[in-house]
């Protein structure tokens, strides 16, 4: 077997423990904090006897390994039970807005390989320089305030006091696209619609940033102090003596080697802000998965809480899965430890 | 890299020039709530759900504009029959899909209420069955006088029983699952609005019914876009720039301030229901009744009007005259406002049978509602003045909502906002106050008094306004006596406005609607073009 294919073999088995792990977990939790979920989800106004009704209609008067059962009854069938939140199916509200938030880090997760890398390596290449300086103040002012803060100077900034960019929302309210993968940029693009196209992205740029300004700045400073730390190894000093240029030296010799490390964060930056989104996506009124996380968990509606947790940890599970690859890719180290395994 | 860095500003600014969007000839309404917005009108509950319900359906009466009582609005008159009522339907109303409006559709939109139990489902359990009388006449059969039966009907939307029958989902026997799954995502109504798309977490978007039964007006929004769970700083920003019309009743008052500063308006609704501050009077030391009310007299009211003032002249409440609140039978007038007065608040106290010294009052807040912590330190604050000890304790409303259900382990105080939900009095005070609804989040005080029972009881029974003015009356003063609650303020909503719109209902008293969410109706608002 390829060590490639060994090593996603071994990884795919020990996500399936970690999902089935997860799932008994958070479906004791979501059962013994405090609060009827019955009595939430209808409301003040619902008398004794109807919260006695749906109550019995949930299974929440059995024992709770009779309710997991019920659970994985259901899971196997792909139906992961009504949100009391929506009244919808949990799987309906998932495949809904799930895509807005993918959307949304995958385009932050685009800018902090774009901006993160490239900053970590100027300022390890002019290191003690301005520009040095300039990135550090920069990447600290990334990682020093949490991302729901960037949102709102970002949104006043550039949204209010400077009208360049859009307030709210994924798209502007006069475009009418069909849903085929969720994902607005490439369904306008499907379209054929190239103006919803321009500002569906235009509406993305903000929030992605102020998503990734923190993944940014842990980038860029992991880059540089590994680029940094490989500039004082002899290997460069032998490719200076050979000649090479220093772009060349920087991206061939200096910047592959501490790819790694920054690798490995990018990867668990991105996972994380599955979870982390939630009041970028509040603050910008983007219809995403983790804004209804949340609300989800404010209400105690325990179908959509399990649905949604299980997805967030697949997906997380499914990124630290794609990053070890790659880092087998780009390290053949670890890519011929599996064959020696 | 050059290259690629040429590429990727090329694509921005292609990007940039090609975002403008359209210019849009018809006139928008975009207003927010809190999500989630539940379309199916059988579970709605919340304001939100509410200002769907109204626009999206009709009842069979409307609450009358200007005044109190209720007008025929898809029935063309009704009359009661002993204990029961009847109703004849108007011949000119169609549903959204074409099908006419028949009694079959007001028997199938009740039983389907009560079928699925939700939402204010409990308002009819005095109606024991609803008969079809012929094609425009109902008949609701009702098993003892419920005089606010005629307001419940506003929480009775009527359905368009064929498109629902046509789209029944799965479930077992013969009406599988009454259409929940259609009407969750779908309208059936003869509204004035009818749904363009809905998603209960971003918005619902609605178009104006060109075939409504009473016609919508020219200058009405031809679109509304109803979004859910916006953020204070983004509605503050929408509406600074233009881009949102209506915000909801939740933003802090400090944002609502920042916006009347920039010429916002403020748009008022009044009369539904108020801020309580109630005291268990089932646990020492509340179950004295001069101790609570020693602390009636000590409260603060003028303080606390202060601290959901929006600007001099608007506020997110007025000043309480009682347990009633003003305007609904039995209400004192406006100029009987409750104040303090720390002297009788210590005659009180010494005629209490518990000493300050010997108890420890634990004063809670509801965790979501992060106003009513200001209110806990302002009962602190007043309550020390007297020299009562007293702790703050901060309850999830999930948290609270269990612990009321046994008065030991009920808080001393707690804070609750009640509204009535069809608008009649009934509505609001006797889940409070009544001996048999004791134990819940509107009732944990625990009260068992005869006289306040008789009260509501004859407040049910009663079918002149005299009579049910009378009952409330008594049961007001008697509230008065007892103090099972401080009566902080009445509720007023207020919502910041845009100067593009124009909303009678929610700006002039002699146009207002006395139900909570009704003056949402889109077709009596009137875009201004600005």
């Amino acid at each position: 077997m390829p060590p490639v294919v060994r090593l996603l073999a071994k990884r795919l088995g020990t996500s399936l423990i970690v999902l089935v792990g997860v799932s008994m977990l958070i479906f004791t939790i979501a059962r013994v904090i405090p609060g009827d979920p019955a009595r939430i989800a209808l409301g003040p106004n619902a008398t004794a006897e109807q919260v006695e009704a749906l109550r019995e209609r949930l299974h929440l008067d059995e024992a709770l390994p009779i309710q997991y059962g019920y659970f994985l009854r259901d899971l196997s069938r792909g139906d992961l039970g009504i949100s009391l939140y929506t009244n919808r199916p949990v799987t309906a509200d998932i495949a809904q807005f799930l895509p807005a938030t993918l959307e949304l880090i995958v385009v932050a997760g685009l800018m902090m390989i774009l901006i993160g890398l490239p900053l970590g390596v100027i300022a390890a290449r002019y290191r003690g320089s301005w520009a040095d300086h300039a990135v550090r103040i920069f990447t600290l002012l990334g990682v020093s305030a949490p991302s729901f803060v960037w949102a709102v100077i970002l949104m006043l900034i550039f949204a209010f006091y400077l009208p360049l960019f859009p307030i709210a929302g994924r798209i502007a309210d006069s475009y009418a696209i069909a849903s085929v993968t969720g994902f607005l940029t490439i369904d306008t693009l499907i379209a054929g619609n190239l103006a919803a196209f321009g500002n569906a992205a235009w509406h993305i740029v903000l929030p992605a940033f102020a998503l990734s300004l923190s993944g940014i700045g842990q980038a860029a400073r992991l880059t540089r102090s590994n680029m940094v730390e490989t500039y004082d190894k002899p290997f460069i000093e032998m490719a200076r003596s050979y000649g090479f240029p220093e772009r060349r030296i920087a991206r061939r010799f200096a910047f592959r080697p501490s790819l790694i490390p920054s690798l490995t964060i990018i990867g668990l930056d991105f996972a994380a802000m599955l979870g982390n989104a939630f009041l970028v996506e509040a603050v910008f009124a983007w219809p995403g998965l983790s804004r209804y996380g949340v609300a989800v968990i404010l209400r105690k509606d325990l179908n959509a809480i399990v649905g949604t947790v299980l997805i967030i940890s697949a997906m997380f599970l499914l990124v630290n899965i794609i990053v070890d690859l790659l880092i087998a890719f780009i390290n053949p180290r670890i890519r011929y430890s599996q064959r020696a395994s | 890299m050059n290259r690629i860095s040429k590429s990727l500003a090329a694509a921005l600014l292609a990007a940039t020039t090609l975002a403008t969007a359209p210019a849009l000839a018809e006139t928008v309404l975009r207003l927010d709530e809190v999500p989630v917005g539940e379309l199916d009108p059988g579970k709605a509950t919340d304001y939100a759900d509410s200002i769907l319900m109204f626009n999206i359906y009709d009842t069979l009466v409307i609450p009358a504009q200007g005044g109190p009582g209720y007008v025929p609005h898809l029935a063309e008159s009704f009359e009661a029959d002993g204990n029961d009522f009847v109703f004849k339907l108007r011949q000119d109303v169609k549903f959204q899909s074409g099908n006419p409006l028949t009694a079959d559709d007001v028997v199938f939109s009740f039983e389907r209420m009560k079928a699925l139990g939700q939402g204010l489902s409990f308002l009819f359990k005095n109606v024991d069955g609803i008969e079809k009388v012929d094609d425009a006449t109902v008949r609701f059969k009702l098993s003892q006088p419920y005089s606010p039966f005629v307001a419940s009907l506003v929480r009775l939307p009527i359905v368009d029983k064929k498109l629902v029958m046509d789209n029944l989902g799965e479930g077992d026997g013969e009406m599988k699952d009454w259409g929940q799954a259609f009407l969750s995502a779908n309208g059936a109504g003869t509204g004035a609005y009818k749904v363009v798309s809905h998603n209960p977490q971003e918005e619902t978007v609605m178009a104006k019914n060109a075939d409504y039964f009473l016609g919508v007006a020219e200058v009405a929004p031809d679109t509304v876009r109803f979004r859910y769970g916006l953020e204070a700083a983004t509605v503050r920003t929408l509406i600074a720039q233009g881009e949102h019309d209506i915000s909801s009743q939740w933003l802090p008052p400090e944002v609502l301030k920042s916006l009347a500063a920039d010429g916002a308006q403020m748009l008022k609704e009044t009369g539904g229901g108020a801020f309580y501050i109630k005291m268990n009077t089932a646990k020492p030391p509340l179950d004295d009744v001069n101790c609570r009310l020693a602390l009636a007299s000590a409260y603060d009211y003028a303080s606390g009007l202060k601290m959901v003032a929006v600007t001099d002249d608007v506020a997110q409440g007025s000043p309480s005259t009682g347990g009633v609140p003003v305007g609904m039978y039995g209400a004192k007038p406006a100029s009987d406002a409750m104040n303090r007065d720390l002297e009788k608040a210590k005659e009180h106290l010494a005629a209490c049978k518990y000493k300050p010294e010997d108890f420890n009052l634990e004063i809670s807040w509801i965790g979501e509602v992060p106003i009513e912590e200001r209110f806990a330190l302002l009962m602190q604050a007043n309550f020390a003045e007297l020299g009562i000890k007293s702790e703050i304790r901060k309850l999830p409303w999930a948290l609270f909502t269990e612990q009321v259900t046994k008065p030991e382990n009920t808080p001393n105080i707690s804070q609750i906002f009640a509204n009535a939900v069809t608008g009649d009095p009934d509505t609001l005070l006797y889940p409070m106050y009544h001996s048999s609804a004791a134990g819940t989040w509107q009732s944990p005080e625990y009260l068992k008094d005869e006289a306040v029972d008789a009260a509501l009881e004859k407040g049910r029974a009663e079918t002149s306004d005299e009579g049910r003015q009378a009952a409330y009356t008594a049961l007001n003063d008697r509230l008065m006596e007892i103090a099972p609650s401080i009566y902080a303020y009445d509720r007023q909503s207020i919502f910041a406005a845009s100067n593009r719109v124009k909303v009678p209902a929610l700006s002039d008293p002699a146009k207002a609607f006395g139900l909570d969410g009704f003056g949402f109706t889109f077709r009596l608002m009137e875009m201004t073009g600005e």
